[in-house]
């Protein structure tokens, strides 16, 4: 017992910085997952045969692929072919594009589920086609969309520790947590502190989904 | 983009035994995401059925065990698991295991790698059946019991058989998660696709040639495309297939489920 708390307080600096890394890798990538994300949904449903196939071949493509092949791809590859990239700029671009894929068939699929009837009504209460987006269709798509996003973030949370342990080699958590175990033989130690870690992120989350899905349900 | 589709990177394609090689490395992969599957799919029934039980020390066990591994990452399961498992286990299962298994199985390391597939998919396919169970109306189960069924027999004839249906979709995308999750049992040192993909890529493997990381990469990308997408094909297709057995019509998805499985 007194082997676990030291494994935690004798190296706290450590345990810190590899938690930051983790959680500045899950919020940058989560941004550009939104952001390409979002772009991948509006071509999905673009009034456009050409731009719908585009956004399908962008989800099949990296939604059937392996993280760990995209980051191979991104570090080593376009190493090797001779541009400059970092660990960093790897990581976070492979992590943020593979999960667009998964945020943009969520958006899309929360578009679809406000059913046609409300655009039209709005139509013919005399709104043009964009307020008619933004004022009726997109408030309540936001709702149903909650829950698969945050089911998204907490992957993230997961699929960061990936980058640690590839080639890439960021110091974040799992990393921190595999520095440590080896430094002193002490496995069980450092990985259940890893393991508080990971479940104390994906906790908040899970709570913070929950607090937001209930302020912004609709009470009948 | 030249640099991408020169033909002078691709070179390695046709030269000695590169593509073999990578496959044999595919194949390994495949082999453990079918066990994997095959045990995944057993435990989480399992699982589900538990987390669902009237007894509520079993119930509360059961769900205290999902939350935690499907929480926790995978890839962090499997180094601990590579890490700390008594050195006799690898060792018994290396003896257990039958000769005509693939020879890509045969090291005992493969135990920690399937082990910790299991335990983090079993826990997120136990999550997505219990919700197609409780998706499905109580009366379902009501009716059954009012017929005089026992509680196993109306689960076993009249809630799974439904609620199972329903699921699917859900299930599919977690087993297509499942085979990308095992290029992860590369780094416990497995020889599968990476590590050969990695081998091919240094110098002077077969033939001389040198094969550029990246078109290597792209290559092993392609190959789990084209299964992912026959194992979505081929779903799709056996849900129309049902569909026309039934005679229920569209049968209804669990919504909200697809999104678990990243």
């Amino acid at each position: 017992m007194g082997d676990l708390i030291s494994v935690l307080t004798d190296n706290l600096d450590e345990w810190l910085a590899g938690f930051w890394v983790t959680l500045r890798i899950v919020a940058i990538a989560f941004a550009i997952a939104m952001v390409v994300g979002t772009l991948v949904a509006a071509l999905r449903i673009a009034p456009n045969k050409v731009l719908q196939r585009l956004g399908g071949a962008y989800v099949e493509t990296f939604r059937n692929v392996p993280l760990l092949v995209l980051l191979f791809i991104s570090f080593a590859g376009l190493r090797r072919a001779g541009f400059e990239v970092g660990p960093w700029e790897a990581g976070i671009a492979s992590l943020g594009l593979y999960t667009a894929a998964y945020v943009a068939e969520a958006l899309r699929s929360g578009v679809f589920s406000v059913s046609k009837g409300q655009i039209e009504a709005a139509l013919s209460l005399g709104y043009t086609y964009r307020h008619a987006l933004r004022r009726v269709v997109f408030p309540q798509a936001f709702r149903t969309v909650i829950s698969p996003l945050g089911s998204l973030i907490i992957a993230m949370i997961k699929n960061s520790a990936i980058i640690g342990v590839s080639l890439l080699a960021l110091d974040d958590l799992l990393k921190t947590a595999r520095v440590i175990s080896s430094r002193g033989f002490q496995t069980d130690e450092a990985f259940f502190w890893a393991a508080v870690g990971y479940l104390t992120l994906t906790g908040l989350a899970t709570v913070t989904i929950r607090f937001l899905e209930k302020r912004y349900a609709i009470h009948r | 983009m030249t640099y991408v589709f020169d033909p002078d990177n691709w070179e390695w394609l046709v030269t000695g035994n590169n593509v073999r090689f990578i496959l044999e490395g595919f194949a390994v992969n495949l082999e453990i995401a079918v066990i994997a599957m095959v045990l995944s799919l057993i435990c989480g029934l399992a699982l589900a059925l538990g987390r669902l039980s009237r007894w509520t020390p079993l119930s509360v066990a059961a769900g205290a065990w999902v939350d935690v591994f499907r929480n926790l990452p995978l890839i962090f399961l499997l180094l601990y698991l590579a890490l700390s498992i008594p050195g006799a286990w690898p060792d018994a299962y290396e003896d257990a295991i039958p000769s005509w298994f693939p020879e890509g199985l045969q090291s005992g390391r493969v135990l920690a790698a399937i082990l910790g597939l299991v335990l983090y998919n079993s826990a997120v396919l136990a999550e997505i059946m219990r919700a197609g169970i409780l998706s499905l109306d109580r009366g379902q189960s009501e009716a059954a019991r009012a017929l005089g069924m026992s509680y196993a027999q109306s689960m076993r004839l009249v809630v799974l058989p439904q609620g199972l249906r329903r699921m699917v979709p859900a299930t599919v995308s977690q087993l297509i998660t499942l085979n990308k999750d095992t290029t992860l049992v590369s780094i416990v040192a497995i020889q599968e696709v990476m590590r050969h993909g990695r081998i091919v890529t240094s110098a002077n493997f077969f033939g001389g040639v040198q094969a550029p990381v990246l078109q290597v990469f792209l290559f092993v990308g392609a190959l789990f495309i084209i299964v992912n997408l026959l194992l979505s094909r081929l779903s799709r297709r056996l849900e129309i297939h049902e569909q026309r057995r039934t005679a229920v019509g569209r049968v209804q998805r669990v919504r909200g489920l697809e999104e678990q499985a990243v």
